[in-house]
């Protein structure tokens, strides 16, 4: 009996002990996800944090690459479904998320935010955002992202606003209007926060927008700078327009850039001049549309541009993340921007004063005979859009496109997702009316999509040369990231997640997910295990490993 | 009605004196169809298109897979007449990237458009043929000996398209191509790969699907077969049809009678 008594206690105690055991540990279950604040110092220092996701590319220098190796060569074939997310609205989802001390915030179309435990996709609270019904949006109901600084974050809506949400609650802290959306103007991708600012730029290149770019103040959105992308009256450079084309020449701002600390330079590219494919009746180079921009971090004056495509007439938006990294460069160590352009040319440019080092085709292109020794395209004549139209590669969709490009340091290789296809240009006569369409003509391919094909393509930024590439068919429009595993992560149009070998380009794990990956991938770490995210179709999938 | 009144004249402003002819027909999708048809209107639409829908649709109206936007020369799956078209292009598709026209648009130049779409679709019923379909129907099933490989509303083989609504798609002259020289426009889904696998097997069948990782066959028995491209030993394509041409082995109007009848093939009412 007494044997009995005292076993029976022994196990009430067992019990209890393991009650308060899971007790304290659901309480720190629920107490740990309170975030730190996100100060300008952990942006900065972003890549000693590699269990979070802090901004749009990962770091300031846009690379993309995580230190993370517990998923590595060696087990990405193990990784398996951990979670996944329904986006309820039904659009395509070009979200990367961010991840701040275990909670995930995914933007989605039109222009929400929602917040879940990264560890299990359930939802802490979202923001609907309330939009008019007249907007102005050239190509779906897009959003890429946010960005965070102290427990703020910062979104662009469609209706051309940015607004502050709580990132506790989802509560709006402020919503300023940016532009007029009913001029045509609307905002996609996600801010970058530069120091004490919110750096953001704006869509709008399809209806005669003026391009720019802001910065806000975050306590209060206050605008404290404005930079247009196209010069006004008596500046430099407002001369290579003709006549007033100036005012309605699009050079939108459509995709995130990048920081460096020590040049305090803000790195961002513009989009096409406007309209798109008729040049006619805006001649002149058009500055400074198709253009990676320096701009001094604090100012946000112009410190130096660089034009891939001057007086563009097929849509060759420069709308790509720019990467930053040390290079030697002809024997020379310096900052370096890298940039694969939708006009097909691969640059790799001084990221100090913007001088030309080496560039050279990383896709199919039949417009230009090379470049020249200031990274100038030498033009083939006669591939200009026409009434009848001409066949011209790239295509409009370009050699590539915003889908974000990677860099390594480990293999020392920039990463991109390049097509190799052609269309056939057009041309129209337009006249400009605020808020309507304002391209002057467009495109048609005399094939199907499946006659072509897409590519990882692996490019060493000091020769500019491929180095490998991947076939994808019949095409991608997902973005790369790579990490300290050896991994290169990244997307098909028709619904495959695949990790390569990135020293080499093997194939190494794939999943089919059944609807188009549209977005860039994101890896994490919460409670020491790493996590991989990618939208599909209108869902966030989470893999990981067997625990 | 006051703003309906200014919206109808900025209407009549902006597509000219043809319509001052139409002052009070068709203001909203309610009405039977569109009366703003001429070939005037068609271009107006086309214009219209070009610069407002051309971006998500194509110059070609032929959808964009970059988009999504569906392609919309031929069967449109979500309407089936003038009005539908109508209320799509006017309101939208909800929860799609398929915004509504500028509330401002009047009802006149949204009925362009609708009639540009509708010239982009032709109506098989009034194309006349030169041959006799019951005649074609018997060169099928016996002669011809389409029906081994064809199937027509589920009867028949697996070995070539299903033929059940060909007269949908597909015009006159291009069926006579296709019958007489099959090799011409071979569609991927009717190539033949001899894909050898993981067991050393060597197989041939139709490509079902291929994907960057993936392919996928039926052979002539119908057995469909999967397999990962990273352990299949070797793929060969074979781009051209199975079919044999029929140029030759019928004459003329036996021809034209077998193009009658598949051009026949359509869904009633189409």
């Amino acid at each position: 009996m007494n044997r009995f008594i005292s076993t029976l206690c022994a196990l009430l105690i067992t019990t209890i002990t393991t009650q308060v055991s899971a007790q304290e540990q659901e309480f720190e279950t629920v107490m740990t996800p309170a975030f730190s604040p996100i100060t300008w110092e952990r942006l900065v220092n972003s890549k000693e944090e590699p269990n979070n996701w802090l901004m749009y590319s990962g770091s300031l220098d846009a690379q993309r690459h995580s230190s993370l190796d517990e998923v590595n060569i060696n087990n990405v074939a193990d990784l398996e479904l951990k979670w996944a997310y329904q986006i309820p609205e039904i659009d395509r989802a070009e979200t990367v998320p961010l991840v701040v001390d275990g909670i995930m915030f995914i933007t989605e179309a039109p222009s929400n935010v929602v917040a879940v435990d990264a560890r299990t996709g359930r939802q802490y609270w979202r923001y609907d955002h309330e939009l008019p019904e007249d907007l102005r949006i050239c190509c779906g109901r897009n959003n890429r992202g946010v960005a965070i600084l102290g427990e703020t974050l910062f979104m662009s809506t469609l209706d051309a606003h940015l607004v502050a949400i709580d990132a506790r609650t989802g509560n709006l802290l402020w919503d300023v209007e940016v532009a007029k959306h009913d001029s045509g103007y609307s905002k996609t991708a996600a801010p970058l926060i530069v120091k004490d600012l919110v750096v953001t730029g704006m869509a709008g290149g399809e209806f005669g927008v003026r391009g720019f770019i802001d910065a806000y103040h975050p306590d209060t959105g206050e605008l404290a700078w404005r930079t247009y992308t196209i010069p006004g009256e008596g500046e430099f450079g407002n001369d290579t327009w003709s006549g007033d084309s100036w005012k309605t020449g699009g050079s939108a701002t459509w995709i995130t850039g990048a920081y460096d600390v020590d040049l305090n330079l803000i790195y961002w590219g513009t989009g096409n001049p406007g309209p798109d494919w008729n040049g006619d009746v805006r001649l002149g180079d058009n500055l400074y549309s198709d253009s990676a921009l320096a701009l001094n971090g604090d100012t946000g004056e112009i410190e130096w541009y660089f034009q891939f495509t001057p007086h563009d007439v097929h849509d060759w938006d420069a709308i790509q993340v720019p990467i930053l990294a040390d290079l030697n460069i002809d024997g020379q160590d310096q900052r370096v921007m890298m940039w694969a352009n939708r006009n097909a040319f691969f640059y790799s440019i001084n990221a100090a004063d913007g001088r030309f080092l080496k560039g050279s085709p990383f896709a199919t292109q039949t417009w230009a005979q090379g470049l020249d020794a200031n990274g100038a395209p030498v033009r083939v004549p006669g591939m200009e859009p026409t009434y009848e139209g001409i066949m011209v590669s790239p295509p409009i969709t370009g050699g590539t496109n915003w889908y974000s490009p990677g860099y390594s340091p480990d293999t020392e290789l920039f990463y991109v997702t390049a097509f190799d296809g052609e269309q056939i240009f057009f041309k129209r006569d337009e006249d400009y009316e605020e808020g309507e369409r304002y391209t002057g003509g467009g495109g048609r391919y005399d094939q199907p999509i499946d006659a072509f094909k897409s590519w990882i393509r692996a490019i060493d930024p000091t020769t500019t040369e491929t180095v490998w590439e991947f076939p994808i068919m019949p095409r991608s429009s997902a973005g790369i990231t790579t990490t300290s595993g050896g991994l290169l992560f990244s997307g098909t149009a028709d619904g495959y997640f695949f990790a390569l070998n990135a020293e080499t380009g093997q194939e190494l794990w794939n999943i089919s997910l059944g609807r188009r990956v549209h977005a860039a991938p994101i890896t994490y770490q919460v409670d020491g295990d790493q996590y991989v995210t990618i939208a599909s179709g209108n869902v966030v999938y989470t893999f990981g490993l067997d625990e | 009605m006051h703003l309906q009144a200014s919206i109808l004249w900025k209407g009549l402003f902006s597509i000219g004196a043809l319509s001052l002819i139409l002052v009070g027909l068709p203001s909203s999708a309610e009405d039977a169809g569109t009366l703003y048809n001429t070939t005037y209107d068609v271009l107006q639409g086309e214009r219209y298109f070009e610069r407002q829908c051309s971006r998500c649709h194509g110059f070609d109206a032929k959808g964009n897979d970059e988009t999504g936007a569906p392609d919309l020369t031929g069967r449109l799956s979500r309407a089936n007449n003038p009005v539908g078209i109508f209320n799509i292009v006017r309101n939208g598709v909800p929860n799609t990237a398929m915004l509504p026209v500028d509330a401002d648009l009047p009802d006149a130049q949204v009925w362009q458009v609708v009639s540009y779409i509708e010239s982009l679709r032709y109506d098989p019923a009034s194309v006349e043929l030169d041959g006799n379909p019951d005649a074609g129907l018997a060169l099928f099933l016996n002669n011809g000996d389409c029906a081994s490989c064809h199937m027509v509303n589920g009867q028949g083989g697996r070995l070539g398209p299903d033929l059940s609504r060909v007269g949908e798609s597909t015009r006159p002259e291009d069926l006579m191509t296709a019958i007489t020289n099959p090799h011409e426009d071979v569609a991927p889904r009717w190539w033949t790969l001899e894909i050898t696998g993981p067991d050393g097997v060597t197989r041939s069948g139709f490509r079902m699907g291929e994907d960057s990782f993936s392919v996928r066959i039926m052979d002539n028995d119908s057995n469909l077969w999967s397999y990962q491209k990273n352990n299949i030993d070797s793929i060969e394509r074979i781009e051209r049809s199975t079919m044999p041409s029929y140029d030759g082995a019928m004459s003329e109007s036996e021809l034209d009678d077998l193009v009658a009848y598949l051009f026949s093939l359509r869904r009633e009412g189409n």
